[in-house]
């Protein structure tokens, strides 16, 4: 697990400023979509081995939602987006 | 006994004596000396007896790795134990004690194991304490743990103090050797930010060791040259008796820092922390950790007596200490040969070189008798070593006389931070040991741990890699003008393999610490163990505090051996932190006692404290929970009346914990429509709404008021627990899932003084503070707006809201003013017998009045099962939970929901927890019909009442029912009821 | 009752000066006022935006003076030395144009200063980030952790450090930091 973060608005912090919030889910359906897909942004979760996407949360910081790109083998990170770009490229 | 202390010593400072205890007998030392030299000075050998057979065991080696000195030191809460006697630096008045021996080291009963040595072989353990079970805890689990077992922690609390802290560097270089200071100083010349640190009390690593001449000067002088100009360099740190035990992700290195715990009791300055953990965040690093000299595995090779050259060269060189009177040497090394030189050279008799290899490639120039091609197969000796017996290559055995053995079985690369994170070391047959990994993880070693040998070459090394990674920072950089060596000392070591003496007679052993023999080794491979992990944890090999820095390559090479492979087929067992043991007082910092966590005070902390409150912890604010009277002895006593004096006339209540989140933008009033399960589009200013926030499974995730102040401005109050996890919550809506709203959320609940002010004379009260009109007309109950106050000298926040079920308002002011206001409200309410209430009291009148809190809201109900179906709106598109919530499961009328309960006999209690039977039922699972969330004793009724989660809900009020409790063993009949039990039509509320 | 005395109290009232000759010296900031300025919600930190914002300040409030602390972006600490009143407070909020929410603070985030030669190792303690002056220049703000509270840690000089904290910790935090420093500070040093 990354000991430090590179937080795009803050500058590298360490790991215990930041809440992870776990994986980045199927985007958030509309809202008259089938439960079937509401079922999947809910509970589905895909817990790769290797690159993973997950929301981390500056809350000791600038208090943005970030979006990291972790390997869960070698823990390398690469890059940390604010979460807000994720939904006009229709993945949140 | 005879002093072993000779002349020179570049450590010690005879002029500083130093005395000590160990056992109870006085000892003297200098300053310099480490508790190890000190004993060895005086002549102990025997320091301490081994964990399994209780053999004599004395000093194997000068350094981190010691496997058998290990000695408590200190007293009451001072006291540490399995401390390294080669780490421990001697002070005054120190006090040592050896460890796993009773009555006392030199005869010590627990020996008697010696004989039973055949039961006691690898996988003892899991062969002999099978059976009877019942004989594990009484018997086994006491008798294993007062045998075995190495020193005892000390139950008083540890006196000394401890944090942590942060560096940053450009470069850190871990080690202080030749190789560390040779870059640190080309790193620090260049005018890198530099870290160098280094585990012992001084830098030099192996240069300490270093009698002789470097070039044409002294050891001792070039070394405190280059310590000096470290020192000069402003953008160098230099960090000694600091241990990096960990590497971790993101180059960041954990160390230890011993700041205080090398001095005496009168030297330690209270207010500075014992040890330092520190958290480096390096850019780049250089790995100078040296090497790790390996023992030989022979018969009888812990004896006390036997050490490794390299520590037996420490001894004699830096702490002037000779080891014995007539010493051999067994080395399959080229190295390893110095030692017998520097002996020779203080004139003290080398008996024989033992040399396993047939033609060593050494011109070695002393007086020492070499035998080539032989072994030391034995030791005799009861508490030291008295002689060993040596076969020779032609199968002769020879007893030779010695008072010390000097051993060297080759050297291991101390490659453990390269490998925290999970690259492998790699074997070399050239250096006969396991190497640095070609990927380091963005760290170059250099010197002794990629293999150099000599000090010369060490020096070049470390130039070398530092000017590589300043290169990498960007810096031009050339290697620092070194001493001169004027010899180019690379020595070619020769090592060869010797991993375990096949003629060894008794015990050999390879893990000193955890008493693991070749003979261990070899039957964990009989009995299918041979994987190293498996064989590790079978035999216990590697296991012990000292994580088997002396025996783990050995048990590799005899594995290797035994099944005719490479030691690199075979490959090591898994590197991680921490490299040496680290204190927990280190690891905690000072996060004890009061400084545990952090404490959050309410703005009226000063005023509740002022009125007597008792407070309690909620996460981390303090809340006033009751005040007591005079004459009031139990808390009840206290509550009934807080809670009958606010029903009855009125009370003043600190609700600044309340979570508050200011909420502003065009988008505001969408945004609350998305995240409340209710509608909020329409609130008008001036307006306050109850709220429910759903998760997006569908339960309901937190409750809470939201008032609008202004066009798009709103300030939203949620429960204390969550008020973090709220405003998270909100920021996550708001960035990541509608990024495209105008919205924006400010935290203000430190900026508010909060005070619930209820009870039938609360508008009384606060009329006399409030300039403006509170009447019920002009402000009627959720109205909620600014209002002036003490004629206009302060402007005020007021809701009409009541958590209690009474006329209530809520008032809100800057947080400085808070304890000012309070007293006046408490001033205009004397003659409405205004009393101050706290949480205990809050908490009966809404289960009172059937208000939910997280005792309810505990993640498993919906709206519905709250009784609060119909406020989910039916008409909006969208907001979070609105699908899930519709599941079949979470809209079955015959889920458990809200309802009151209590007692059928009146004087009966009950307890939270407690579960809901049908009357007749058996008490089972299928049976179960939900439980109690909240209960309490109300004084307006007289009686116990409670909250509960029911199957099927209001539908069942006045049904009669089993409450059962199964802690206590008791059940009693209780009524269900409409959970309303004060005020069900909410005439109070509006009066 | 509208004569009543209203005080206000700080957090650190009742704390003793008692280090003022220590070598680092830890001091309540008791005046002045703390603004949450909040722009419209944006991923990334703007200059453009901020300079524009601090234009609007010095055209609206030009007496208040202070400066502008970046938190996160879109948000700011509007911090200066003058006390503000409410009524003054709700005037500015209200001439600033709806791109600019403003919340007082002042009462919310409070603020201490540390000075001494050797403030850094005293937060090297608690402090992740690196303060070196090189990359923590004088000026310069972040939001961080000091151990395991929140403050936002502002350089004011070489040796001098100003610490805005949530109100509630601020007990807590005092008594942290001269724990940080008593080893510079302590009749013992």
């Amino acid at each position: 697990m990354s000991s430090l973060v590179k937080c795009p608005h803050c500058g590298l912090r360490p790991r215990e400023e930041f809440t992870i919030r776990g994986e980045v889910p199927t985007p958030r359906p509309a809202a008259g979509a089938d439960e079937s897909v509401w079922f999947d942004h809910v509970y589905l979760r895909d817990n790769p081995r290797g690159q993973h996407r997950e929301y981390w949360h500056h809350s000791g910081g600038c208090r943005r939602w970030l979006v990291l790109d972790r390997n869960t083998v070698t823990h390398e990170t690469g890059d940390v987006v604010d979460a807000s770009t994720l939904k006009s490229e229709g993945r949140a | 006994m005879t002093s072993f202390r000779i002349d020179g010593g570049t450590l010690i400072d005879r002029d500083d004596v130093r005395e000590f205890t160990f056992n109870g007998e006085r000892l003297r030392g200098f300053g310099g000396d480490t508790v190890a030299s000190a004993l060895l000075a005086n002549g102990r050998q025997l320091v301490g007896r081994s964990f399994k057979y209780h053999r004599p065991r004395g000093i194997l080696t000068a350094g981190a790795a010691e496997p058998n000195a290990l000695l408590t030191i200190g007293r009451d809460g001072r006291r540490d134990p399995n401390t390294r006697a080669t780490m421990a630096e001697l002070f005054d008045g120190l006090e040592a004690r050896s460890q796993n021996c009773w009555p006392n080291v030199d005869f010590d009963i627990g020996a008697m194991n010696g004989l039973l040595g055949p039961l006691l072989g690898a996988g003892f353990y899991y062969k002999t304490f099978m059976w009877p079970a019942a004989f594990w805890e009484k018997v086994y689990e006491p008798l294993i743990r007062k045998a075995a077992g190495l020193g005892r922690a000390s139950y008083d609390p540890d006196p000394g103090s401890y944090e942590k802290c942060w560096a940053h560097c450009d470069v850190l270089v871990i080690g202080a050797g030749p190789a560390g200071l040779a870059a640190a100083l080309t790193a620090g010349r260049a005018g890198a930010r530099v870290i160098i640190a280094d585990e012992g009390a001084q830098l030099g690593g192996g240069m300490l060791a270093e009698g002789g001449m470097i070039g044409n000067k002294p050891a001792d002088a070039v070394l405190a040259d280059m310590v000096g100009e470290l020192h000069a360099l402003p953008n160098v740190e230099v960090k000694k008796r600091t241990t990096v035990f960990g590497a971790y992700d993101d180059q960041v290195f954990a160390a230890v820092e011993q700041v205080q715990k090398h001095l005496s009791d009168a030297a330690i300055n209270p207010d500075r922390a014992m040890e330092r953990l520190w958290r480096i965040v390096a850019k780049q690093v250089i790995l100078a950790t040296g090497a790790e000299e390996r023992p030989i595995v022979f018969g009888g090779n812990d004896r006390p007596g036997v050490m490794t050259a390299g520590a037996m060269r420490t001894y004699l060189n830096a702490f002037g200490v000779a080891p014995g009177k007539q010493v051999a040497l067994f080395a399959n090394n080229n190295q390893a040969y110095q030692t017998a030189m520097d002996l020779e050279a203080r004139g003290i008799e080398v008996a024989a070189i033992i040399d396993p290899r047939k033609c060593p490639d050494i011109d070695y120039g002393g007086k020492a008798r070499l035998i080539a091609g032989a072994m030391v197969r034995d030791t005799a000796g009861r508490k030291a070593i008295k002689s060993i017996a040596v076969r020779h290559d032609d199968g002769r055995d020879e007893m030779i006389a010695v008072d010390a053995l000097a051993v060297s079985g080759g050297y291991s690369p101390i490659v453990h931070l390269a490998c925290h994170r999970g690259a492998r070391p790699v074997w070399s047959d050239e250096h006969v040991g396991f190497m640095p990994p070609e990927n380091c993880d963005g760290m170059v070693p250099a010197g002794a741990v990629a293999g150099k040998a000599g000090i010369a070459s060490c020096f070049v090394a470390g130039a070398t890699a530092a000017v590589s990674v300043l290169n990498a920072l960007g810096l031009n950089a050339a290697p620092a003008g070194l001493p001169d060596t004027q010899t180019a000392d690379d020595i070619a070591q020769g090592t060869v393999a010797i991993w375990s003496v096949p003629s060894s007679k008794g015990k050999a052993f390879v893990d000193y610490q955890n008493d693991v023999t070749a003979g261990d080794i070899n039957l964990a491979m009989r009995e299918g163990y041979d994987h190293v992990e498996l064989a590790k944890r079978y035999t216990t090999n590697g296991m012990a505090t000292d994580q088997g820095k002396t025996s783990n390559v050995n048990a590799i090479g005899i594995l290797a051996q035994n099944k005719g492979v490479s030691p690199g087929a075979i490959g090591t067992t898994t590197f991680r932190p921490f490299y040496t043991p680290v204190s927990f007082g280190a690891l905690v910092g000072a996060s004890k006692g009061f400084e545990f966590q952090p404490v959050r005070k309410s703005p009226l902390h000063g005023w509740a404290e002022r009125n007597g409150a008792k407070f309690v912890e909620t996460g981390l604010w303090y809340r006033s929970s009751w005040f007591p009277k005079d004459g009031e002895t139990f808390w009840r006593d206290s509550v009934d009346r807080e809670v009958m004096n606010v029903r009855e006339n009125v009370g003043i209540c600190d609700v600044s914990t309340l979570g508050k989140i200011e909420i502003f933008g065009a988008d505001a009033a969408e945004f609350l429509n998305r995240v409340y399960c209710n509608a909020f589009l329409k609130l008008p200013v001036g307006k306050a709404r109850y709220g429910i926030m759903l998760r997006e499974d569908g339960l309901v995730y937190d409750d809470g008021t939201t008032s609008c102040l202004a066009e798009n401005h709103y300030f939203m109050t949620t429960t204390t627990a969550l008020a973090a996890g709220v405003l998270t919550h909100l920021e996550f809506c708001a960035q990541v899932l509608w990024p495209d709203l105008d919205v924006r959320l400010a935290s203000a609940t430190d900026q508010w003084a909060q005070m619930a002010i209820a009870g039938p004379r609360a508008r009384d009260v606060l009329a006399k503070i409030i300039d403006d009109d509170i009447s019920n007309d002009a402000f009627p109950f959720l109205a909620a707006r600014d209002v002036s106050m003490f004629g206009g000298r302060l402007t005020g926040r007021l809701f009409r809201i009541s958590f209690s079920g009474e006329l209530a308002y809520e008032i809100a002011v800057p947080a400085g003013y808070g304890e000012s206001v309070a007293d006046a409200i408490m001033v205009a309410g004397k003659e409405f017998d205004i009393a101050p209430y706290g949480t205990e009291a809050l908490g009966v009148m809404r289960i009172e009045k059937g208000h939910v809190t997280h005792a309810e809201i505990n993640g498993t109900v919906t709206p519905a099962d709250l009784g609060m179906g119909r406020m989910v709106s039916a008409k909006k598109d969208d907001f979070i939970g609105r699908v899930m919530n519709m599941r079949e499961g979470l809209v079955d009328p015959m889920r458990p929901a809200l309802v009151g309960i209590k007692p059928k006999s009146l004087a009966d209690k009950f307890a939270t927890g407690s579960h809901i039977l049908k009357i007749g039922d058996e008490v089972s699972l299928a049976n179960d019909q939900g439980y109690v969330t909240s209960m309490c004793y109300s004084p307006n009724l007289g009686h116990a009442i409670g909250l509960a989660l029911v199957k099927g809900g209001p539908e069942r009020y006045g049904e009669e029912v089993v409450i059962w409790n199964g802690l206590a063993g008791t059940s009693i009949t209780g009524i269900l009821c409409n959970p309303a039990f004060v005020d069900p039509e909410n005439e109070k509320l509006h009066a | 009752m509208r004569d009543f005395p209203l005080n206000n109290v700080s957090p650190f009232a009742t704390m003793p000066d008692g280090q003022a000759h220590g070598a680092i010296h830890i001091a309540p900031v008791r005046t002045g006022f703390v603004f949450h300025v909040l722009g419209q919600a944006t991923g990334t930190i703007d200059q453009t935006r901020q300079q524009q914002l601090q234009k609007m300040m010095d055209a609206i409030a030009p007496d208040l003076g202070g400066e502008l602390r970046v938190l996160s972006p879109g948000q700011w600490f509007w911090v200066g030395e003058n006390d503000v009143s409410q009524g003054r407070f709700g005037e500015i909020a209200g001439q600033l144009p709806g791109e600019f929410a403003l919340s007082d603070q002042t009462h919310g985030r409070v603020r201490l200063r540390v000075t001494g030669a050797r403030v850094c190792d005293v937060l090297a303690k608690g402090v992740m980030i690196d303060l070196d002056e090189g990359i923590f220049g004088v000026g310069q703000s972040a939001m961080t952790q000091i151990g395991h509270i929140g403050a936002m840690v502002t350089r004011l000089d070489r040796d001098s450090f100003e610490i805005t904290v949530l109100r509630s910790f601020a007990d807590s935090l005092w008594h942290e930091l001269h724990h940080m420093a008593a080893e510079f500070n302590g009749p013992h040093s």
